[in-house]
């Protein structure tokens, strides 16, 4: 592909990222989690009409007639939703810890947080929202963020509720579950301040950082969506949505830059980010104005108290470094650390005799390499690493063994760790002895595989080595 | 075999045909009873004695105080459950009231009653306390709940949260259902035990009685069309007073024309009564919660303190929770411990639960 001069086309170029939320619904109790039940508990059929207030708004009319004939049939689960989820109970009042997490992100990006917070309804008519609107808030306005082509300004930050999940189209009837509906969701755009594909990608993955360092914030496949909006002189606006990966937008921006050159649309248009980094048309953009006000809530009034009480969670970055520089750890292994908001400290101020290199490597290098090398990809559960960490501490089991440990402990094997228990040097020096006694001429290479197997998870190869030179 | 002490309180359960007064009588000795319904002595150990012989509509807290020290009494003896039978009509009232007194209950205390009295062979009686026995011999609970038919058979009995449960009908043996909740469990007459909502046990409970003053008034008045500001005012001189609103929290107090002008001076009576006694608002509709948010009039009655705003606690807890917070918490603490849940009086989430959901 040549290389495209993007100042040139007067390239604009904006973000906007969908982040979820974890812990409860954001206006009422329901906690958030992804069914695993098979059968729903209850299915609901439902139709949407349009509502006097959309009257007069041509694009929703239209929009509105579209949907007409369509059934919208909904999974219900007794353990993630309750009558709210299915527009038959107003909301509860909003989820305040939520908010407090909009609040903490807003301070990081500095912007400014508005005194008085209006729910308001955004209409949708696919049926993803029960209710057939989406609740929505401003929370803050005008943040900005330091890249390394200048600052990218966040006009807007908000706060609503997440869609249902679409499950399948059958002629008129379209279902979605409804475990992730209500879910809240941070929504973040960025004014067209990107110069180009790749400050695009620097910028997407800034704010990506900024966001997980948040507490609340959900990790997992689908937990944040990031969009691209885009035009080039005399373009219209086009959207494209679904990447999968960061690494895929600067090479799908410039796809769609050259498209924009060659071949450009009539009309503004909604696109998607395909694996092969091309995209295909989705839909229209829609039109603005589709709000109303949520009467079911009150204002929310954010006081200098509530402000005064918001603690700024430390970033991932700084974290890093942090790690790196008190601990020795190599870069990789504290980013991951910071990134899954591991508390280190914790384990170290715990198990003061284990080194904090290995309890990192414990938690973050051991578990892949139980997935890759021994296919186990079951989660082991915290109590399983403070066993690991209880025995390597009170020096039961030497580090050699965590793997095999961790794996007994992941087929639910109550560990003998007598097998582990260390020797004597003495008891060491026997053994090497006898072995080197029945191999007579063997080389050192052998002599170290036979004795590693015979004293595997017992003694350290360091150690058996050096025994092993000793009698050589 | 499990050591159950049965507590006799009268009732349909105790009754039968009363010659001199016609209808039937609260007038079966315990030991009738066990008489009546052998099959119980071989499910466990039990201990049967009479603390009173009154129709349920009859009582008052001063009962409920006695039952809850009765119940002391036993659980210091060191039985292992408790059986209260107990007239229908208020049993959830007495249900409520002893699961609020009794803090930290370490045994099943588990009231029934009778919808058909023992006189007859047809009476439920039987299945309730055969039901009742099971599930404390069969199950590890500890705390309060009522044990009623679950169908129109006579097969298994529920077992249902003490304070979210209310007699529906009025002769049925199923009359009792949970209400905005599910029932506990499901006991059959066999003793087949089905939790239904998952219950912990703790080892370390150590029973407390936080008794309700006798002497405290409160009033349950039910909205209607057609209703004077004087109705409200009535309760001046009580220590406070459960509004069963219309709809999910609506009273009459808005005036729209020259027919509705009492609906004014409705809201001024509210505004003046809540300044001096706690009003909590509750649901005349029994399912759902009370919201006060949704319609602009009831804004105007948070502001003015009225209470009950998220709940979904039955008229008849919300009577009793009133009188025992009024007893034993400071009355400036109510606003906030209204909708604080105790026990299990207000749900955290609206489930599903409803009419058509059903455990029998």
């Amino acid at each position: 592909m040549e290389k495209i001069d993007y100042k040139k086309l007067n390239f604009k170029c904006g973000i906007e990222i969908h982040q979820q939320l974890d812990g409860k619904k954001l206006f009422c109790n329901c906690p958030v989690k992804t069914n695993k039940k098979e059968i729903p508990d209850l299915i609901i059929k439902r139709k949407l009409r349009a509502v006097a207030g959309a009257e007069g708004k041509k694009d929703i009319a239209a929009l509105y007639e579209e949907q007409k004939d369509k059934t919208f049939i909904y999974e219900f689960y007794q353990d993630c939703d309750c009558l709210v989820d299915i527009d038959e109970e107003p909301p509860r009042q909003i989820n305040q810890e939520a908010l407090e997490a909009t609040l903490q992100l807003s301070l990081l990006l500095k912007a400014k947080i508005l005194p008085k917070i209006k729910v308001m309804r955004k209409i949708i008519v696919d049926g993803s929202n029960v209710a057939g609107f989406q609740r929505t808030m401003l929370i803050a306005t005008n943040g900005k963020i330091k890249t390394s082509k200048g600052i990218v300004k966040i006009p807007t930050i908000f706060l609503e509720e997440e869609a249902a999940k679409k499950i399948s189209i059958v002629k008129n009837e379209v279902t979605y579950r409804l475990d992730r509906v209500g879910v809240p969701l941070i929504e973040i755009a960025t004014s067209p301040d990107i110069k180009d594909s790749e400050h695009a990608k620097e910028t997407a993955s800034l704010l990506g950082m900024i966001l997980r360092s948040i507490d609340l914030t959900k990790r997992g496949l689908g937990s944040i969506r990031q969009d691209v909006n885009l035009s080039i002189k005399n373009s219209p606006r086009i959207e494209i949505k679904g990447f999968q990966d960061l690494k895929s937008i600067p090479k799908v921006i410039s796809y769609e830059t050259n498209r924009l050159i060659k071949n450009p649309p009539k009309k503004d248009e909604v696109r998607k980010a395909e694996p092969d980094l091309t995209t295909t048309f989705l839909r229209p953009l829609p039109g603005s104005s589709r709000f109303y006000p949520e009467t079911d809530h009150k204002e929310i009034t954010i006081d200098k108290e509530l402000l005064k009480n918001i603690k700024l969670p430390e970033l991932i970055e700084e974290k890093t470094l942090k790690l790196e520089k008190n601990y020795n750890l190599p870069s990789e292994l504290a980013k991951e650390i910071a990134k899954n908001k591991i508390h280190l400290e914790t384990y170290i101020k715990k198990y003061k005799r284990i080194s904090p290199l290995l309890i990192a490597q414990t938690l973050i290098t051991t578990p892949k390499e139980i997935r890759t090398r021994f296919h186990i990809t079951k989660k082991i559960k915290e109590k399983d690493f403070e066993f690991i960490f209880e025995s390597l501490n009170k020096q039961k089991i030497p580090k050699d063994a965590i793997i095999d440990v961790l794996i007994g402990l992941l087929k639910n094997k109550t560990p003998n760790l007598n097998k582990y228990s260390s020797l004597s040097d003495k008891e060491i020096e026997t053994t090497i002895e006898e072995i080197i006694a029945e191999n007579q001429n063997a080389p050192f290479n052998a002599l170290m595989g036979i004795a590693m197997e015979k004293l595997k998870n017992r003694v350290e190869g360091k150690k058996i080595a050096e025994t092993i030179k000793k009698f050589l | 075999m499990m050591k159950i002490s049965m507590l006799h309180t009268g009732g349909t359960v105790a009754s039968f045909y009363d010659e001199k007064k016609g209808g039937v009588s609260s007038k079966y000795s315990p030991k009738d009873i066990l008489k009546l319904y052998p099959e119980i002595k071989q499910i466990a150990n039990i201990d049967s004695r009479l603390i009173g012989n009154m129709w349920s509509q009859d009582m008052n807290f001063k009962h409920y105080n006695l039952i809850a020290k009765e119940v002391e009494k036993e659980v210091k003896k060191g039985v292992e459950g408790i059986i209260i039978t107990h007239g229908t009509d208020t049993l959830h009232y007495t249900s409520a009231a002893l699961a609020f007194i009794l803090e930290n209950c370490p045994i099943p205390v588990i009231l029934l009653g009778a919808q058909r009295s023992s006189d007859r062979g047809s009476s439920d009686a039987k299945l309730n306390l055969i039901c009742a026995c099971q599930f404390i011999a069969n199950s590890k609970f500890q705390g309060v709940a009522i044990c009623m038919h679950a169908s129109t058979s006579d097969d298994a009995c529920l077992i249902l949260p003490p304070t979210k449960t209310r007699k529906i009908h009025s002769t049925r043996r199923d009359a009792f259902k949970a209400i905005n909740s599910k029932p506990i469990a499901r006991v059959t007459l066999q003793g087949n035990v089905g939790f239904i909502e998952k219950h912990n046990k703790s080892s370390t409970k150590q029973l407390k009685l936080k008794l309700i003053k006798e002497n405290i008034k409160i009033g349950i008045l039910k909205s209607h069309p057609n209703m004077f500001a004087e109705q409200i005012l009535f309760y001046k001189n009580y220590d406070g007073l459960i509004i069963e609103a219309m709809g999910l929290g609506n009273l009459p107090t808005t005036k729209l024309d020259k027919n509705t002008q009492e609906n004014e001076k409705i809201l001024e009576a509210l505004k003046k009564l809540s300044k001096k006694i706690p009003i909590i608002l509750t649901l005349q509709t029994i399912f759902g919660r009370l919201n006060l948010n949704v319609y602009s009039n009831q804004r105007q009655y948070q502001e003015i303190g009225l209470l009950g705003h998220q709940t979904d606690t039955l008229t008849e807890t919300a009577f009793i929770k009133l009188a025992w917070l009024l007893s034993n918490y400071k009355k400036e603490e109510i606003p906030k411990l209204i909708n604080k849940n105790f026990r299990g009086e207000i749900s955290s989430r609206t489930s599903l639960d409803f009419l058509d959901y059903v455990y029998s």
